[in-house]
């Protein structure tokens, strides 16, 4: 389901070029504002049952298979 | 080998935790609320890192991981019976929001005209205007064309651009108010 983003490269690469065709338009009280609504989610504090989760997998994983990874194919 | 496995783990470990900021942020946007946000965030780490094997190291996480929560939302809102929003909000017609003062849009209005997009092009505005994904990665993301996404975007800022009143404000703003004031009573 999910492609491996293989031509992202090229496509940063070209993102000088084609795509900062500004339909946005850069200066633009909209972009702007959507920065400043980003940021501000961004800088929202990060709780911490997400470090956690992470590291309950992490464990599991250890203790289930040590060498192996688990090949991935939970789709839905 | 083990050892190699284990680092590499690690590391992708801590690149997940890394884009926590921008899964959640990415995650309100869609969602709306913050509760369900972090659901879709936790759901999203799990998928990925079920899935960690078959993703290609070197190429971009933050896409990857994007990719799997706007999937994850999808099923979800299928699973729940409700439509995806059409093109067409018709919320956005009721809904006209005047800029506080001095034609100063505040965040709080801005945020109210971002939730009356549709969802397809809300989407669209907040991976290239705030999460700054080019318009290539936001058709992968989103598993379009590149056109379409920048048919999107460009819906969406006019439909912005309109709710909010953005062109034209001058005739409208505080400052025509205030001239008619002051020309009234000197007159």
């Amino acid at each position: 389901m999910t492609k491996p983003f293989s031509r992202t490269r090229a496509a940063r690469a070209s993102r000088k070029n084609a795509s900062t065709v500004d339909l946005l338009g850069s200066n633009s009280e909209i972009a702007r504002k959507l920065k400043q609504y980003h940021d501000e989610l961004l800088s929202l504090e990060v709780p911490e049952r997400f470090a956690e989760l992470l590291g309950k997998l992490e464990q599991a994983e250890r203790a289930r298979a040590p060498g192996e990874t688990a090949d991935g194919e939970v789709d839905r | 080998m083990g050892r190699q496995l284990m680092v590499e783990e690690a590391s992708f470990k801590s690149d997940l935790l890394g884009a926590i900021p921008s899964l959640r942020a990415f995650a309100v946007s869609l969602t709306q609320n913050s509760d369900r946000a972090d659901d879709l965030v936790q759901e999203t780490l799990v998928k990925a890192w079920d899935k960690q094997g078959s993703f290609q190291p070197g190429t971009n996480l933050k896409a990857w991981l994007f990719t799997i929560l706007r999937n994850e939302f999808y099923s979800q809102m299928r699973k729940r019976g409700r439509e995806v929003q059409d093109s067409d909000g018709a919320l956005t017609a009721r809904l006209a929001i005047h800029p506080s003062q001095h034609g100063q849009l505040d965040l709080q209005d801005f945020r109210a005209a971002l939730q009356l997009l549709p969802e397809d092009q809300r989407e669209a505005i907040v991976l290239i205007g705030a999460a700054g994904f080019s318009y290539e990665e936001a058709a992968e993301i989103c598993n379009c064309a590149v056109g379409t996404i920048k048919s999107r975007v460009s819906r969406a800022r006019a439909r912005l651009q309109e709710t909010l009143k953005i062109s034209g404000e001058a005739d409208f703003g505080p400052d025509a108010i205030a001239t008619q004031v002051m020309g009234s009573s000197v007159g």
